[in-house]
């Protein structure tokens, strides 16, 4: 079977998404190409800070216990960060779906290997806490991995092919996107108040 | 100047339950401009201003790993509208220096820091003395406002620093030495 390319592992999030949900995306080409082709008020991205996204994905979680918020990360940007699934794990939010887009690799700048394939995400991500945790190499599989993942933590290790398309353009207004973003928040707290 | 002492008081090491009342006030303060999220990586000289954070039920408080972790989960807060606080050592500044020039400043997120200056006279730890020779230069290189604190009025000095960050939008920093609180 051919591997998943980024941007079908792309597609398949947002075809699933529901009008409630948060995403949140990692630095570099995943972003950008969000950005490109599904930009809406619910998206958060994070052009810099590379390997944050699980930890401003995991607050936003936190505070919106209602909303389902998913982080889309990637293997090289996770491992910067790999204190973060400690941190889910002690905080155990329903509403938390970690989906990793693992290549191998730093695919947006130079393609070097990254050490992803010795990280066993899966197994370190189930044996600190999260209670959801899937591997998925197929668009199938990951569609349904998401449908599936309403009592997290939530782990998602999707397998995709290194390469694909890369020159989109980059989240730039990133005040007006935050504005846009908090206002998304807002408007889902005022419907739940109702 | 003996490293652990300042005018014969014990600064450091010790682990006393007390409050404090430099501590309390400061605390009174982040209150009064809405502070209801705190995350950082615990440093001696602020224990009693995080043990204030931990302890009030109105501020909503995490734990992270490093002080780069705690710049996203206070991003987080901020989006969800939380007011954040973080607390760190200078060393963590340095540490989480490009998260909040690549996060906090150009998104405009105002995060209130509590930093500890270690390293501001060169007889501290060795570890702390090319921090802390910088520090204010990293601050003024990235443009943000910060104040250190030298027994000025606390509560006209940490005013100011939030009326400025409710204007500018901006991550702004209070500077702590050891022996602050005395």
């Amino acid at each position: 079977m051919e591997p998943v390319k980024r941007k079908d592992a792309i597609k398949s999030i947002f075809e699933v998404v529901l009008p409630n949900d948060v995403t949140a995306s990692t630095t570099g080409l995943i972003s950008r190409e969000i950005f490109t082709k599904y930009d809406s008020a619910r998206n958060i991205y994070v052009p810099g800070s590379m390997g944050l996204v699980s930890s401003i994905a995991l607050a936003i979680a936190i505070c919106h216990p209602e909303k389902r918020v998913i982080a889309i990360d990637g293997d090289a940007s996770l491992l910067m960060n790999l204190g973060t699934i400690v941190t889910v794990s002690a905080y155990q939010p329903k509403n938390f779906l970690h989906i990793v887009l693992d290549n191998n690799a730093y695919g947006s700048c130079s393609e070097e290997k990254s050490l992803s394939s010795f990280a066993k995400f899966d197994k370190i991500t189930k044996d600190v806490g999260y209670k959801y945790v899937r591997i998925v190499d197929s668009v199938v599989e990951l569609k349904n991995a998401i449908l599936n993942s309403f009592s997290g933590p939530s782990f998602i290790l999707a397998k995709i092919s290194l390469g694909g398309k890369r020159d989109f353009s980059r989240p730039t207004k990133l005040p007006e996107i935050k504005y846009r973003f908090m206002n998304f928040l807002k408007e889902q707290d005022k419907i739940k108040d109702k | 100047m003996k490293i652990n002492c300042l005018n014969g008081k014990r600064l450091f090491n010790s682990l006393d339950k007390t409050g404090n009342k430099k501590a309390d006030s400061l605390h009174k303060i982040f209150k009064e401009f809405g502070i209801d999220f705190s995350t950082g990586v615990p440093c001696g000289v602020l224990r009693h201003i995080i043990s204030n954070l931990k302890s009030d039920p109105t501020v909503l408080h995490l734990s992270a790993n490093r002080e780069s972790e705690a710049i996203g989960l206070a991003a987080g807060a901020y989006f969800s509208g939380k007011k954040p606080l973080v607390y760190m050592q200078n060393s963590g500044l340095f540490a989480a220096s490009n998260d909040i020039a690549s996060l906090l400043i150009p998104y405009t997120i105002p995060v209130f820091l509590v930093v500890t200056y270690r390293g501001h006279k060169e007889d501290d730890a060795a570890q702390h003395i090319v921090t802390g020779r910088a520090t204010e230069n990293l601050l003024k290189s990235f443009k943000l406002n910060f104040s250190v604190y030298e027994n000025q009025n606390l509560k006209e000095l940490v005013n100011g620093l939030f009326v400025k960050m409710k204007k500018n939008n901006l991550p702004t920093i209070l500077l702590l030495k050891r022996g602050w609180n005395l």
